[in-house]
């Protein structure tokens, strides 16, 4: 419990990808998505694969690290593939069995749908492989900064999004401990959670959220002992800068976009 | 309750460690495998001891040596990749063992302060006793007692919110807690971490008084003050081995291989072995700061009427 790798966590290397803008390449993720919703046959959707399996090369993640970081969200692609099967119908009809029919218009919807969101969730893991969090909120908080001017709190949503994902793994790590320190005093959660079930969860929630408002206690101190007064006149240690990289990168996302909508009409 | 392990090995990732051990762990290459699987994190490695019924036992090692794994082992929190934790002969992992022994070894985990929840100290204590599925009557007196024992008053507190109460006071309540279902062996990681002085003096007396009253304590700390001081045995942990065992006196002997490990002999020990370098003769095994300051003003005494024999 806890140590368990989270959907897309960051992995560090040293490559062209890890090293462009994040605010480019939050765009640019962004633009990849949408260029694989444009692949609309099975042709272009082969051009989609090349173009996110060399992005994958270049930004030197382990195929296995890729894998890992996928597999919660493989039963969504699974589950979504067999929704296919069973629903769409047409063509030659291999297995029927009441209600249950499989066709062959079917397997190939799977197999595309499938593949489609496989390469989408492929394309939104790769933002989140190589930009850290603190990059990350760095990025959504300069691409919110024109909606600043009327009124959106941009920097402190930005912030917002940084602790919240600051502290997740802190707080699966605090659950795990009060978990088998109620475990340790004869707890049981997993006996019947309709019968009594409500009375055991506060044993494990009422620290949680107390461990969670002192933290949140502890951090506003700590922040504000460091002058902290919101975004205005904050600089940072590491300005963002557009660099050669990220001129390779959006170049590469342009031309897989064209690509596929040129194998589109082909 | 005695409880021994047994060649234990724990690795978070458990079975896929195991297997690669298995499959290499064969015959003189079974040494070897440690590090031959980097990427398996073994926090325990082929740790075989004894908790022997009535003793106050210590464990000591450097941060990241696998305490806390450890204890996690004695109450059947966690089962050991390889190797097997008994309580009475009985396999801690197999099933139906671990819910049993949990009512007989009591486990405070380090500020364990954190873990209350419940709207009244009453009710927070009477958890345990209450999962264990005791009457009314029983639940009410195990309570009472237990309060007592940690030194809380039940007529003030009772009723009262935990969170209401001052940080040693909640420690009381939590430790409370666990005292109520009336474990045999109390393990305590870190009892006094992150207590003032005075507190440290108090949690320390409450600690000795559980055994003194018969149960089997183990403790571990980082203090070597605190388990010279209350120690039968301690159990010396350095990234997960066995570094040493046995009596204080024993393990505290050897000052240079504990600073290896990152740990240090107690302070009065400490001293004791650098006045030995400078020439003084101090035979006791172990000191603490009296026997200590006895002994050495009987040297300077010594010393002190030899000078003045030698001008007379």
């Amino acid at each position: 419990m806890g140590d368990r790798a989270i959907i897309g966590q960051y992995w560090p290397a040293e490559s062209l990808v890890h090293a462009m803008d994040p605010r480019v390449k939050f765009l640019l993720s962004l633009g990849l998505m949408a260029a694989v919703f444009c692949a609309a046959t099975p042709a272009s959707l082969a051009v989609a694969a090349l173009f996110v399996a060399a992005f994958y090369a270049a930004s030197r993640i382990p195929l296995l690290q890729a894998v890992r970081a996928l597999a919660p969200l493989l039963v969504l692609v699974v589950l979504t593939a067999l929704l296919n099967v069973l629903f769409v119908q047409g063509g030659t009809v291999y297995f029927e069995f009441g209600i249950i029919c499989i066709s062959e218009k079917g397997i190939q919807s799977a197999a595309f749908i499938g593949c489609r969101l496989l390469l989408l969730l492929m394309g939104m893991s790769l933002l989140t492989l190589t930009t850290t969090t603190l990059d990350i909120t760095a990025a959504f908080e300069r691409l919110l900064a024109p909606a600043a001017r009327i009124g959106v709190p941009a920097h402190e949503l930005g912030m917002i999004l940084g602790i919240a994902l600051r502290f997740l793994p802190q707080f699966m790590t605090e659950l795990g401990v009060i978990y088998r320190a109620q475990v340790s005093r004869g707890a049981h959660f997993n006996v019947n959670p309709f019968k009594g079930g409500v009375s055991t969860l506060t044993a494990l929630m009422v620290p949680l959220f107390a461990s969670a408002f002192r933290h949140a206690e502890t951090l506003s101190a700590a922040m504000e002992a460091r002058c902290y007064h919101g975004g205005a006149g904050r600089t940072r240690l590491v300005p963002l800068r557009l660099t050669w990289r990220d001129g390779v990168g959006t170049a590469a996302v342009l031309a897989m976009a064209a690509a596929i909508i040129i194998v589109n009409f082909l | 309750m005695r409880l021994a392990f047994d060649d234990v090995s724990y690795s978070y990732d458990g079975a896929k460690a195991a297997e690669k051990k298995g499959r290499r762990g064969k015959g003189a290459q079974r040494e070897a495998a440690w590090g031959n699987a980097p990427d398996a994190a073994w926090a325990l490695r082929n740790v075989t001891f004894a908790v022997e019924p009535g003793e106050f036992f210590g464990v000591a090692g450097h941060t990241g040596s696998g305490k806390s794994t450890l204890i996690q082992h004695m109450n059947g929190l966690v089962h050991p990749t390889c190797g097997r934790v008994t309580a009475d002969g009985e396999d801690l992992a197999e099933k139906g063992v671990g819910a049993r022994v949990r009512q007989r070894v009591g486990l405070v985990f380090q500020y364990p302060e954190n873990q209350l929840f419940a709207a009244t100290v009453y009710d927070d204590v009477a958890f345990g006793p209450r999962n264990m599925k005791l009457g009314a009557d029983e639940v009410d007196r195990r309570v009472r007692e237990a309060m007592a024992l940690v030194g809380l008053s039940f007529d003030d507190l009772a009723e009262r919110s935990p969170f209401d109460l001052s940080g040693g006071q909640q420690r009381r309540v939590a430790f409370a807690g666990v005292l109520a279902m009336e474990p045999e062996m109390l393990v305590l990681d870190e009892p006094v971490a992150g207590l003032d002085p005075l507190s440290r003096t108090d949690f320390l007396a409450l600690i000795a008084s559980f055994h003194t009253r018969g149960m089997t304590v183990v403790m571990v700390s980082h203090s070597m003050e605190d388990l010279a001081a209350l120690a039968d045995r301690i159990l010396v942990l350095s990234e997960g081995r066995v570094f040493a065992l046995g009596t204080p006196e024993e393990v505290f002997a050897d000052g240079a291989g504990l600073r290896s490990v990152g740990l240090g002999a107690p302070a009065p020990e400490a001293f004791a072995a650098s006045l030995r370098e400078a020439g003084f003769s101090l035979p006791a095994a172990l000191y603490d700061e009296a026997t200590l300051a006895a002994d050495i003003a009987a040297q300077l005494g010594a010393a002190g009427e030899q000078g003045g024999e030698g001008r007379g």
